[in-house]
């Protein structure tokens, strides 16, 4: 388009605002309004509390005989890179995990849950200790929380692991039965501000 | 300041109802034919001052106030914030819609004896209308931690908005002495649209028996965008004469249709009906959307002691339920508007040594009637009844007053006046007016004006 047609209608358009503006906001000055603040909005506190499984697992008391040899140590290392996420851990202010084991074979274990960083170097370890069943189910459970400094830990963390080392005992075989079952969650309080 | 700030706040988050009962069959402002091709509006011609001819706006929230929110009342903000959406329902909406005439103009056709009309015009629109996003809120003020059980709706999320520029044009005749019929076409050009408005999905979180939590989450949403993509990115162009060449036709374009007429079945009594805006745009510059769909069971970390095939779950997750942004066609529809009244008219508005013959413009001096308004939503469609009085003071000053109960208010009083001195028509309408006591703690507000040249209809032979 010409350009000095533009410019003309652009003024005209400035000017044409200008004067409904001022009738309109005339208008408008005539009415009252109680006593207002907007900058409340700078104490919006965002707090929600979030909950979410976090692992769980089941092993079968005869998985821990390959080839009529019994494993007493077995173990897996698992990427986890949720907290460790910028966005995600500077609206953090406390986690919770919780675990609860479940065992019906008769011998006991010494299970470790490692927060590992990049390099699998161990940066916390959450042990524990499941007694042998022997006739009534064994239910462990633990609730391990992260806050202050102790949160850094969860958010340098790349990985997890679980090692589980089973205890002496009575030999298992291939038609042992019972398992050992894990399950846990996460809650995560966040703030946001 | 405080005053402008809120009026700010009012417009960003205004909800325009659309309604426009003062306007309606406001004979005396030519405007009026905008809400009906077919009203009974005569002149042998008229303009209307470019960008005056027309202003109107609604601000409005169906279940909450400014005041709600933003009380200076020692109450923290975010208990007040709390308050507001554990007391709003997903049905609640905030609307915002403003009209700007740019140019406005009609005329008679042939002599005196004839009675058909052309109008025209040009008007920028802005329509905005978004549903509370319940579950949403929900979610962000508490989580999930207290809600177990509870199926968070994804659906929560239906909003709309678009600016617009439509060019018209109508026409009216007398088809007979007791029937106005009026049609008018328009061509609208999109500067710009979003559109969320058929998401569904749910998210749940129950308690477990393998896992501690039963965690699923299933998504359908699709946000369709059109006419921003430029400016999402590093934007280097001229946002101005942009949005100046969209306005006038260089956007995403569509047609549409308005429909009305007015019939008198006795003299005094009259019936009204309109349809308005009975189309669509086609989206097919500057469109980019995000889908975002799938079903995920969230069953956390599951270690593999024997292969050691562990899952990771970001990447589960993302698979399960990617986010695409997509660059398809898409059609919206514009929010189809319906009017209708009844009217009776009462009292001879002649001044005494009027020996006028021709004309029943003045014949009545006042009116009663009742108006039905109903507008298309993504959900339910809006409805308001509206009771008026219509009053001739002057030869030259017209007055409406409205009573309307909708979602927004069931005490919104209204009043319009209409002024022509001279060859000069000014007309200026307001509803809410009870409110405007304390603003901020109105839920809804409309207000229109604007300035025209009339020359009025001879329909004598001179």
């Amino acid at each position: 388009m010409n350009i000095f047609v533009e410019n003309v209608i652009y003024k005209y358009i400035t000017i044409m605002n200008k004067f409904l503006r001022i009738t309109f906001l005339s208008v408008f000055f005539l009415s009252c309004s109680s006593d207002l603040d907007f900058e409340q909005v700078n104490d919006l506190k965002l707090e929600p509390i979030a909950v979410a499984n976090l692992a769980a697992f089941d092993i079968k008391a005869n998985q821990f005989v390959v080839g009529g040899v019994e494993q007493s140590l077995v173990g897996d290392v698992m990427d986890f890179d949720v907290f460790s996420d910028v966005d995600f851990s500077k609206n953090l202010s406390r986690v919770d995990l919780f675990f609860e084991f479940n065992n019906t074979i008769n011998r006991a274990y010494n299970v470790n849950f490692y927060l590992l960083d990049d390099n699998n170097s161990k940066l916390y370890t959450i042990p524990f200790f499941v007694p042998a069943n022997s006739g009534s189910p064994i239910v462990i459970s633990k609730t391990e929380i992260f806050e202050n400094t102790k949160l850094d830990i969860l958010i340098k963390t790349k990985k997890v692991a679980f090692v589980i080392t089973m205890l002496p005992g009575t030999p298992l075989t291939d038609a042992s039965v019972g398992n050992l079952k894990m399950r846990s969650s996460a809650t995560i309080y966040f703030l946001g501000q | 300041m405080r005053k402008i700030s809120l009026f700010i706040i009012l417009i960003s988050m205004s909800c325009f109802s659309q309604n426009k009962q003062l306007l309606y069959n406001f004979t005396s402002v030519p405007q009026s034919m905008l809400t009906n091709p077919g009203s009974d509006v005569n002149y042998n011609w008229f303009v209307g001052i470019p960008l005056l001819s027309g202003f109107s706006a609604n601000v409005g929230s169906s279940s909450f106030s400014v005041y709600d929110l933003f009380a200076n009342n020692g109450v923290d903000f975010n208990t007040k914030l709390r308050n507001v959406v554990f007391s709003t329902s997903r049905n609640d909406k905030v609307t915002l819609n403003e009209q700007l005439e740019v140019f406005s103009g009609g005329f008679k056709l042939g002599d005196w004896q004839e009675s058909s009309y052309f109008s025209f015009g040009m008007y920028q629109e802005m329509d905005v209308l978004t549903y509370m996003p319940k579950d949403y809120a929900i979610l962000a003020l508490d989580g999930n931690k207290d809600y177990l059980g509870k199926v968070f709706d994804m659906g929560d999320l239906n909003a709309r908005g678009e600016l617009l520029s439509v060019f018209h044009l109508g026409y009216h005749k007398k088809v007979n002495e007791n029937l106005i019929l009026g049609v008018r076409g328009k061509i609208y050009s999109s500067i710009f649209n979003v559109s969320s408005t058929k998401n569904s999905g749910y998210f749940y979180t129950i308690q477990g028996t393998n896992n501690v939590y039963d965690q699923v989450i299933s998504a359908n949403g699709l946000v369709n965008t059109s006419g921003l993509t430029n400016y999402l990115e590093n934007y280097s162009g001229n946002a101005q004469s942009d949005i100046m060449k969209k306005t006038l036709l260089g956007g995403n374009l569509g047609l549409g249709l308005d429909l009305g007429f007015t019939y008198y079945p006795k003299e005094n009594l009259q019936f009204t009906a309109s349809l308005i805006d009975i189309g669509f745009i086609k989206h097919t510059k500057e469109i980019e959307s995000y889908r975002y769909k799938g079903y995920y069971n969230y069953v956390g970390l599951t270690p593999d002691f024997v292969l050691g095939n562990s899952n990771d779950i970001l990447d589960e997750f993302n698979d399960a339920i990617p986010l695409d942004t997509l660059h398809t066609k898409y059609t919206t529809w514009r929010p189809l508007k319906f009017n209708s009244s009844i009217q009776y008219s009462f009292g001879d508005g002649r001044s005494s040594d009027c020996n006028c013959s021709g004309g029943n413009k003045i014949k009545y001096a006042n009116s009663v009637g009742a108006q039905l308004f109903a507008m298309t939503t993504p959900r339910t469609p809006l409805m308001a009844l509206t009771a008026y009085y219509r009053r001739q003071i002057f030869e030259s000053l017209e007055m409406k007053a409205t009573y309307t109960v909708d979602s927004f208010s069931a005490k919104n009083i209204g009043l319009g006046l209409s002024t022509t001195i001279g060859k000069v028509n000014f007309y200026i309408l307001a509803d809410n007016l009870l409110e405007y006591k304390d603003i901020s703690k109105a839920r809804s507000l409309g207000f229109q004006m604007g300035l025209n040249i009339i020359f009025p209809d001879k329909n004598t032979f001179d």
